[in-house]
């Protein structure tokens, strides 16, 4: 079964993939503003049973303010880059944000969330499924 | 205006005083790796305008430019969140990643580099969309 590769800036804390994406998905929350620094988070979930971790991390540890749910972001240590997330306690899903693949092939994101919070000008697909 | 950008856990925090002389997207794979996201957006501002307080270890990559950021290493509650990357060409620029704002309404973007890098889904203003790269200036954030 083919893998990806993911990694943060500097290497130290990398994953490899195997299985495709059960969801990918794109948020303009603030907290996923702040976390990125860009203009919306992007990222793939996938079965936490093809995800395997190289390398030390630290967590930065944020409850939903919509519903107080976990998000549990797994960091490198040494440049700060999230290369892993869990959400709601949950450690059988695997969310990695897209940036870490440095793949612009990656497939496209079919969800969007917290549009309430979407810079005017990002412009995302017509079909893509908005809440 | 003065505007306010923090990181996830706050403790690294910079006001910017004044509009940003250019706001810009950069779709490098350095960037993604970077933000995480599909591509990095910062804005650029004369050293004058720009306050940081707070803690930001610096790192060094296989790029020329010294990251400041928030790792938090001290502490229970840690987040990543970049800030701030000056460029030791130029110490009176200050670039800010407009994240850090958490802010919509944020001037949106008027220049975008390394277009060859970005993802085919993602739609930008106008003249962003096509192949302008802004990489021509050396001002790009």
């Amino acid at each position: 079964m083919p893998s990806r590769h993911a990694a943060c800036s500097c290497g130290r804390l990398s994953l490899e993939v195997v299985g495709e994406p059960v969801r990918i998905s794109v948020c303009h929350c603030l907290a996923c503003q702040r976390r990125t620094g860009s203009a919306f988070g992007a990222q793939a979930r996938f079965a936490a049973d093809g995800v395997a971790v190289t390398g030390d991390y630290r967590e930065y540890v944020r409850y939903s303010d919509e519903d107080g749910e976990e998000r549990r972001f797994r960091f490198c240590p040494e440049c700060g880059s999230t290369v892993f997330y869990t959400t709601g306690g949950a450690e059988d899903l695997v969310a990695v944000p897209l940036g870490a693949f440095a793949d612009p092939a990656f497939p496209p994101p079919t969800v969007s969330v917290y549009e309430s919070r979407r810079h005017p000008w990002v412009a995302l697909p017509e079909d893509i499924q908005r809440g | 205006m003065t505007r306010e950008a923090a990181c996830s856990c706050g403790q690294l925090r910079v006001t910017a005083v004044g509009e940003p002389f250019a706001v810009g997207i950069c779709h490098c794979l350095a960037c993604q790796r970077r933000t995480g996201s599909a591509f990095g957006m910062q804005a650029g501002y004369e050293a004058g305008q720009v306050e940081v307080a707070g803690r930001s270890p610096s790192t060094r990559g296989r790029l020329t430019r010294p990251i400041a950021r928030c790792t938090c290493s001290a502490s229970a509650r840690t987040a990543g969140a970049p800030s701030s990357i000056p460029s030791p060409d130029e110490p009176d620029l200050v670039v800010v990643m407009t994240g850090a704002f958490a802010d919509p309404s944020f001037p949106a973007p008027t220049e975008a580099g390394y277009t060859a890098r970005r993802y085919p889904w993602v739609g930008l203003p106008g003249r962003l969309q096509g192949g302008h790269t802004g990489d021509s200036n050396p001002r790009t954030p």
